[in-house]
């Protein structure tokens, strides 16, 4: 810090520079590497000690962070766009506001856990590793997506994350299969099974419940609580909504969800907690989403404008991490804008691949019905068209 | 596009084969294999976005039922929902979102009218919400329950056949759940892909003690639902999806009932019957005008309508008469429920057909 210090001015003596010297000194000493912040503390259920309340963040963790988060919701509205513009077609359900979710869950697990979802899934493809270009590819239907142009928004997988599920709740007990096969693998790897809080009042979720904690599988069951289902309100659709209570036997925690290290530390808590062979955790995360159920649903028929613009002022997931890295001289306001810039670059370049690659060929329309040998045909749409189905 | 073309050109080759002589086959099953091209061969552009093609005819304006007003399918609904309400207290109405009027606005205003206990939304849980209508009807009120999409009917599917159909048998008579209607958007929409394009019609009808009925317009619709919610068993009913909108027509105000297990002959022929249900039957109305138009070929087409008991005596009557059976509906062929026809048809003593 002094050595950069003293070159700075003797540059500045030197006259070599333009700059006027008192901006030259307050450059090289701008930002910190890390700060200390403090987290709101988590409601425990069944449970002593919860997550720390008080977590370090670098100023790399934090430029990735917010690099993510930025990706994702230019992302979302991209997909918007593109949506109002037909390109993409079907049904499409955006996570905007629900960012610091899926990069606070990424953030406290390990590349070779496990994630499995339910449709509103395109944050957790990216963070899971799927890049922009693939996943807006996948939702326009076109040969570069990540399901190869079949899948479209709901049937999205990468490597270790599962999907992207169409059947509400159906994933609740693949989440706990998955566990299980980690637990008898012996890898120390943990399973994320993620819900809405919708899907809480599912039977399977219940009984995926029951199967975690009878066979101590590592599976953490998170409720993504965005506070409707659908069109119904959390109060109107479940006789408690203290989702993070709702495993009855399995303790849990209930977490800020727009707090980007709120999530982080009640994943590391959980992650660490079922990889002890402790059993299954449940975390609720308290989050929002600003666009409605899907495409086809304004999102202003059972909630109010004022309440949305309320969430957005005052709790926006991105606007809080960039409150949190300007204050404590994690970053400036420029870079972050710099980031900015080059996020809407990158989903641009993506969009105008989605939206000029082709379409995968016909002759694929039947593959991956089975796993056969032999190929086999299949009927299409009429009984002249014939697919060959190969895997 | 391509549906119409594909039956019109099935059609063409029978008419080679020699339409007056007694050639009785059915569709797809025994048709040679040269009939068949790969699918690049038929054309890609023919293919894309061609497949959920139809022109919604209307039936002409009914005169016998009262007053009409110009309503599509899901406004029939609603004026179905709302006379059963009205002519009924003990019924209610509840399901996924219905409280403010539903996804498919079939709902919409029912609450308001009828109040909170009656109309109101259930949490997340297909079976839940199917099972607790069989417990609303075995003491005696009226459930009409709703499943959001018909691709999602299948938590629900241990409740319909093991506890809705069975009960009056497994109890003597003594109880009974025949005041539930369960309702549900079916079938292809264009753009629904996996989740929400499917037609189960066929999962339900190897199940005896249920009703499964699938309407294809706005007039068959309200008839059918007030049939449906008033028949004292459990039934089922299916609507079209990509008909709400689509369908307009004049339907009455008052309350009607349309029979079920009753087909309908809504265009008589004497060459070849063809029988579809829902959205399909607009598909084959319109290949029963091409063929007459193009290749001479009288038709007769029957919408099925109760596809659960179905009227085995108007279809085998009317192939009968014109020795050729033809069946189309969107769900997959295996197994489907074109093959419980084609093959009821060709028992002997049923139709004289062989």
């Amino acid at each position: 810090m002094k050595k950069m210090l003293t070159a700075a001015v003797s540059r500045v003596l030197s006259g070599v520079t333009q700059k006027p010297a008192s901006r030259v000194l307050v450059a090289s000493c701008k930002y910190s590497n890390n700060a200390t912040f403090e987290i709101k503390k988590c409601d425990l259920y069944r449970l002593e000690e919860g997550p720390p309340v008080t977590t370090v963040l670098t100023r790399e963790d934090g430029l990735k962070y917010y690099k993510m988060m930025q990706t994702i919701r230019r992302m979302e509205l991209k997909a918007d766009q593109l949506y109002k513009q037909k390109f993409i077609r079907g049904f499409c359900h955006l996570c905007d506001g629900q960012e610091a979710c899926c990069v606070g869950l990424e953030a406290g697990i390990n590349p070779t856990d496990h994630v499995i979802t339910s449709y509103r899934a395109h944050g957790l493809c990216y963070t899971r590793g799927l890049t922009v270009r693939s996943i807006l590819s996948e939702l326009t239907g076109r040969r570069g997506g990540c399901a190869k142009g079949k899948g479209g928004s709901m049937h999205m997988y990468a490597k270790n994350f599962y999907g992207g599920n169409g059947i509400v709740g159906a994933q609740g007990p693949l989440g706990a299969g998955i566990a299980l096969a980690c637990k008898y693998k012996g890898n120390n790897e943990v399973c994320l099974t993620l819900y809405g809080d919708g899907a809480a009042n599912q039977g399977q979720i219940s009984e995926a419940y029951n199967m975690a904690a009878l066979w101590n599988l590592p599976c953490i069951f998170i409720c993504e609580n965005n506070r409707y289902g659908m069109g119904t309100s959390v109060e109107r659709a479940a006789a408690s909504t203290d989702y993070y209570k709702r495993g009855n036997f399995i303790p849990g925690l209930r977490v800020d969800g727009m707090d980007i290290l709120c999530v982080r530390e009640a994943t590391k808590f959980a992650a660490d907690y079922c990889r002890s062979g402790k059993g299954p955790m449940l975390m609720e995360l308290l989050t929002y989403r600003y666009h409605g159920h899907s495409m086809s649903d304004p999102g202003i028929s059972y909630r109010t404008r004022e309440e949305i613009q309320s969430v957005r002022s005052k709790s926006d997931p991105i606007m809080l991490l960039k409150d949190k890295m300007v204050n404590n001289k994690l970053a400036s306001v420029e870079e972050l804008k710099e980031i900015d810039a080059e996020v809407r670059k990158e989903i641009d370049d993506a969009a105008q691949f989605a939206m000029t690659d082709p379409e995968p060929p016909l002759e694929e329309l039947g593959h991956h019905i089975y796993s056969s040998n032999p190929p086999f045909d299949i009927r299409g749409a009429n009984q002249w068209i014939k697919f060959q189905s190969i895997s | 596009m391509a549906a119409v073309a594909a039956s019109a050109g099935w059609l063409l080759r029978l008419r080679a084969a020699g339409a007056d002589g007694p050639w009785r086959r059915l569709c797809g099953a025994g048709l040679p294999r040269g009939f068949l091209q790969s699918a690049s061969a038929y054309g890609a552009a023919a293919q894309r976005r061609q497949v959920a093609h139809f022109t919604f005819q209307p039936d002409p304006e009914p005169v016998e039922y009262g007053q009409t007003q110009k309503m599509n399918l899901f406004q029939a609904v609603t004026s179905a929902l709302d006379n059963s309400l009205a002519k009924d207290p003990t019924a209610v109405i509840f399901g996924e979102d219905v409280a403010f009027g539903g996804v498919f606005r079939c709902t919409v205003g029912l609450r308001d009218k009828y109040g909170k206990d009656r109309v109101f939304n259930t949490p997340l849980c297909e079976q839940g919400i199917v099972g607790f209508g069989i417990g609303i009807a075995v003491t005696g009120a009226t459930a009409i329950a709703e499943i959001q999409f018909a691709d999602y009917i299948f938590p629900a599917f241990d409740q319909i056949v093991n506890e809705a159909a069975k009960y009056r048998y497994r109890s003597g008579d003594l109880f009974n759940c025949g005041s539930l209607t369960i309702r549900s958007p079916w079938g292809c929409v264009g753009h629904g892909a996996l989740y929400h394009s499917q037609s189960p019609e066929a999962f339900f009808a190897h199940c005896p003690g249920i009703k499964v009925v699938v309407p294809r317009s706005p007039f068959q619709a309200k008839g059918l639902l007030l049939s449906c919610i008033e028949d004292k068993n459990p039934c089922i009913f299916f609507e079209p999806k990509i008909l709400y909108r689509a369908a307009v027509e004049q339907v009455p105000v008052e309350p009607y009932n349309i029979p079920l297990s009753q087909a309908e002959v809504i265009r008589e022929g004497s060459d070849v019957t063809l029988v579809a249900w829902g959205t399909q039957v607009h598909v084959i109305r319109e290949v029963a005008a091409m063929a007459q138009e193009k290749l001479g070929v009288s038709c007769e087409v029957i919408d099925l309508r109760t596809i659960l008991p179905w009227d085995v005596d108007t279809v085998c009557k009317s192939v009968i008469k014109t020795g050729r059976l033809l069946v189309s509906h969107e769900a997959p062929l295996t197994g489907g429920f074109a093959s419980e026809i084609s093959s009821t048809v060709q028992i002997p003593h049923i139709s004289n057909v062989i």
